[in-house]
């Protein structure tokens, strides 16, 4: 049978180490359980184990579907994508916000799976455009096709789900054969702007331009142009946000941080850490964390599950789980160098691209590097949609990474 | 295009292999640095200590009058709260408690349910704790684990005024307040909101920003450190200063006290609130605590209803000042002229009815002037036959009655102005004649008014229609846009009858005046009969002294004739505003 023979041709390594994840998952969730009883129906261990089963039925269907559909429909699947995401604000809103489709016996977040579409869309666009990507204007249409739906899933409002939408633009670009020098220019005023508020950081940022710009040598009058206005960008904005006033800044600080709560955030974090912290090299054993079972952790099915498993189960567990990661995005982005086409290859690159902003910033969150944003662990933190969105990328995955076109 | 050939450099791939060793190093650091480095910390302070995050509450902005007298003060009580997680045990704590300071277990029990969040956030268990209270409770505080005792600062309102109609009071969120606000993130349950007023109305002003405590707490519960550096400081709420006098607001509200009804104040070229007292009141002291249940049934139980503020949600018909708002459409557009007379014998039959004048025996031989400044009847039965009902209830909207205000404050009520669609749905298309409107265009009938769109339409009046919006906040100031304005040949006339409604030796009004040199008064009275008993007595007007106008607008129910009852009251109100503005300048000072 065809399913059989395109398993054959399959890197079948990474469907193993997703699905060992997928199993820490559970054991994390069964040791949150224990205290409440596994079977009770709000479980969300119970709850996970369910959604394995549409999970790999929606794996095998995106694996089982030919390259060439996803070719000549991504700009369909795209609208479509579009279409889903802005629907839930005609509804009424969930905790306050505009993420969910309700249909009653189930709730779906749909900006779980603009994630991938729109990798499939820059895809298509970036291989369909090859011989012009040395052009920056090229360049507008990939960033509209992302920011587009960054934007309306940012006024949902899910900060985090935006940042992730964006994030595979730059990889893709960047593994599409654009000069450096490009990104760069893509890149540095957002870089100006957040090192405006710190002097040191400013300053440094300022040579170190002053550097790429030497040693990409653009032509002079646009590199002296560009530097100088990326600099007077940076100078500018402490002014142009002490213009603002303090309700609008309030408002812009809470927009890109809605946890800013001091009783929510800091608290997250603090025992987030404290958490991770005692847990050592060995841990604490399975079902044995006081801050996990005092629920002293919060949200701790999803977006601290690592902690939980840190508490209980230690550094060395932790560095087998960072591993599995490692292997799973590395192996990624050697499918994506050996690939013989290359949209399949810009694919891969998009999905890795997203699975790894998932694992770097929940893991680094839980530990305090980066601000807490809700961003689930793939195949580990408890969550229906977003579970079966990470099987639906492991199918796309595995099907683009076979070398035969159909 | 599908097989468009993928030509990857390795050195792309290395620098993507790179980055992600670059992320991965990091993390790890991190991870070593917090699991193996810093382990032991981390350890004792989950094992043996819990961190306790406590908030802040924020003091509410302080709420001034204009001359910078505090109204409205904050200051400190103290609650006692228990975390869950750490109260185990709960029955018996709390009977413990309940032996030590008294308070019965109920209360406590009915308070732990009601503001129960989560098990690791505390729930107020009893406030306004006296010292006593807190010097046992600390004794005691061994056997007490899971229980601190926190800050809560508490409005403070001062001897001086009432006030209660205009500042509102405050009380804690509930369930269903809390899902009215659209950043409920930031309300916790038992917050205190302004209910009412001012409180109300610039809540997202007066609110403050909480602040957040840090607490290592040992395994039973008790603080072993105060983590004061990690402390985020509350920011106290802005302060709101109103346009209130509180010394013309005080003599008011002591005139007002053998009265039930209404007297407004305003300066009517800024559009801002001086005085603002509706009869019988509370004072805001009544309502900040310390009222028990049966002091509450009175108040809601009192017939006089002085939970009410009748200057925004009390409906009375305007009776004859109404007068002046027909008399506007007939000026401008030419209808009758300022020298039409008629004669005034006491009564006048339309149709089948028979329309009396209110002075018996009639006024004779009348002019406009004179028809304004003696109230009479006839004349206006007459004149108003010139216009239409369309005509007459558009302009009394022009003059804003039939909707708000837009004052400052959370509730108003639009009153009612009869238009040919509303008597059509009452009465049937032929239900009702036009004796129904020279019932209306007399301010008697179904017409309805607030205090404060009289108010309104006093500032109007007094500034030629260049006033500003009704307003307590000073520096709120705004233009009041309407939609048609009169000649100035409809305004000179106008002004001309109002004053002499005053001045004039037979003027129903001419009891307003107190007669101070330099002191131009001028109104209107109102005698509105209505089913409740005897009519209400209404005064509207204003005084010019120099540039200033001080607009005054006295209601009383039942009072009886405007010009007898109403009109001394706002004499009273001018003479101490001005004589005071003569004489001794500049000494403002409260108490």
């Amino acid at each position: 049978m065809r399913l059989i023979k395109k398993f054959q041709e399959t890197n079948l390594i990474l469907i193993g180490i997703s699905l060992l994840l997928f199993i820490i998952g559970l054991i994390g969730l069964s040791s949150i359980a224990v205290h409440q009883g596994y079977l009770h129906k709000t479980s969300p261990f119970i709850k996970q184990s369910i959604f394995f089963i549409p999970g790999i039925i929606l794996f095998i269907l995106i694996f089982y579907l030919p390259k060439s559909f996803y070719h000549k429909s991504a700009y369909l699947i795209y609208g479509f994508s579009i279409l889903s995401i802005s629907i839930p604000y005609i509804g009424k809103t969930i905790a306050g916000t505009y993420r969910w489709l309700d249909f009653g016996f189930i709730g779906i977040q749909p900006s779980e799976y603009a994630k991938w579409v729109v990798v499939i869309v820059l895809a298509r666009y970036l291989s369909d455009n090859n011989l012009n990507i040395k052009k920056m204007v090229t360049l507008i249409v990939p960033i509209l096709l992302a920011l587009i739906p960054a934007t309306i899933v940012l006024k949902q409002p899910d900060l985090g789900s935006a940042i992730i939408i964006l994030s595979p633009l730059i990889p893709m670009i960047y593994w599409s054969g654009v000069r450096p020098y490009f990104i760069f220019l893509l890149i540095a005023p957002l870089i100006s702007i957040l090192t405006a508020f710190h002097p040191l950081s400013f300053t440094v940022w300022g040579i170190l331009m002053l550097v790429i710009f030497y040693l990409s040598q653009p032509n002079l009058l646009s590199g002296v142009i560009s530097y100088f206005s990326f600099l007077f960008l940076g100078l500018l904005s402490p002014w142009l946000w002490s213009l603002l006033n303090t309700y609008q800044q309030k408002r812009i600080i809470t927009m890109l941080n809605p946890e800013l709560d001091p009783l929510g955030s800091a608290y997250q974090v603090i025992q987030s850490q404290t958490a991770i912290g005692a847990g050592g090299f060995w841990g604490k054993g399975w079902g044995q964390g006081t801050q996990t079972h005092l629920k002293f952790l919060p949200v701790q099915e999803s977006d601290f599950i690592i902690s939980v498993l840190g508490e209980e189960l230690g550094f060395g567990f932790l560095m087998i789980l960072f591993t599995l990661f490692a292997f799973l995005i590395y192996g990624i982005v050697q499918l994506a160098y050996e690939s013989n086409d290359r949209f399949s290859s810009l694919v891969l690159i998009g999905i890795g691209t997203i699975l790894f902003s998932h694992f770097f910033v929940n893991s680094a969150m839980a530990v305090g590097l980066t601000p807490v944003k809700g961003l689930p662990l793939p195949f580990i933190s408890a969550g229906g949609s977003f579970l079966l969105s990470c099987f639906m990328m492991l199918g796309l995955i595995v099907n683009m990474g076979r070398n035969t076109f159909d | 295009m599908l097989k468009a050939e993928n030509i990857i450099h390795l050195g792309q791939v290395r620098v993507i292999r790179g980055v992600l060793l670059f992320l991965f190093f990091i993390l790890i650091a991190r991870y070593f640095q917090i699991q193996i480095l810093k382990h032991d910390i981390y350890y004792k302070k989950a094992e043996g200590n819990r961190i306790r995050a406590i908030s802040l509450p924020a003091p509410r902005g302080l709420i001034l009058d204009r001359h910078d007298n505090i109204l409205v003060d904050n200051y400190p009580t103290f609650v006692l709260s228990a975390i869950p997680v750490e109260f185990n045990d709960k029955e018996k704590k709390i009977g413990l408690i309940s032996d030590i300071m008294g308070i019965p277990t109920e209360i406590m029990e009915k308070n732990y349910s009601n503001y129960y969040r989560n098990k690791f956030l505390p729930v107020r268990l009893a406030k306004n704790l006296s010292f006593l209270q807190l010097s046992l409770l600390e004794e005691n505080k061994t056997s007490l684990g899971g229980t601190y005792y926190g800050k809560l600062p508490k409005r403070f309102y001062t001897d001086y005024l009432n006030g209660i109609h205009f500042l509102g009071y405050v009380g804690e969120i509930n369930q269903k307040k809390i899902k009215q606000f659209k950043n409920s993130q930031s309300y916790n349950l038992g917050d205190i909101i302004g209910w009412s007023g001012v409180e109300k109305y610039y809540e997202d002003l007066l609110i403050g920003e909480k602040g957040i405590d840090f607490f290592e707490v040992n395994a039973i519960g008790e603080i072993v450190e105060h983590l004061s550096d990690k402390t985020v400081q509350p920011v106290p709420g802005n302060n709101l200063k109103l346009s209130i006098y509180s010394k013309l607001q005080k003599s008011m509200e002591q005139l007002m006290i053998a009265y039930r009804g209404s007297i407004l104040i305003s300066n009517a070229n800024t559009g801002e609130i001086l005085s603002y007292v509706s009869s019988p009141d509370l004072s805001t002291k009544q309502l900040s605590g310390g009222t028990t249940q049966k002091d509450w049934e009175n108040i809601i139980a009192d017939s006089d209803t002085p939970l009410l503020d009748r200057n925004t949600s009390g409906l009375y018909p305007p009776g004859s000042i109404f007068k002046l708002v027909t008399l506007f459409p007939l000026l401008e557009e030419n209808k009758i002229y300022s020298s039409w007379e008629t004669n005034c014998s006491g009564a006048y039959s339309f149709g089948d009815r028979i329309f009396n004048c209110w002075k018996e025996g009639g006024h004779g031989t009348v002019n406009m002037e004179n028809a304004v400044a003696q109230s009479c009847n006839i004349y206006f039965y007459q004149a108003v036959q010139s216009l239409t009902l369309e005509k007459w209830s558009e302009t009394c909207r022009n003059f804003g009655f039939g909707y708000k205000t837009k004052i400052d404050l959370p509730e108003e009520k639009t009153g009612l102005i009869p238009d040919r669609q509303y008597l059509n749905n009452k009465y049937g298309k032929w239900g009702w004649s036009k004796g129904a409107m020279l019932n209306l265009a007399l301010g008697q009938g179904e017409i309805l008014v607030t205090p404060i769109q009289l108010l309104q339409f006093a500032n109007i009046v007094a500034t030629n229609g260049k006033t500003n919006k009704l307003h307590f906040r000073l520096g709120n100031t705004s233009e009041l846009l309407f939609s048609e304005n009169y000649s100035d040949k409809t305004w000179r006339l106008i002004q001309k009858f109002i004053r002499s409604t005053i001045s004039h030796s037979k003027g129903t009004g001419k009891l307003a005046d107190p007669h101070l040199r330099g002191l131009y008064v001028s109104g209107k009275t109102g005698t509105a009969q209505n089913p409740h008993g005897e009519p209400h007595a209404w005064f509207f007007g204003f005084g010019k002294y120099k540039e200033e106008i001080l607009s005054v607008v006295v209601l009383i129910e039942n009072g009886g004739h405007g010009g007898e009852v109403s009109a001394p009251i706002a004499r009273q109100a001018f003479e101490i505003y001005f004589s005071e503005k003569t004489q001794t300048q500049f000494s403002h000072a409260i108490n």
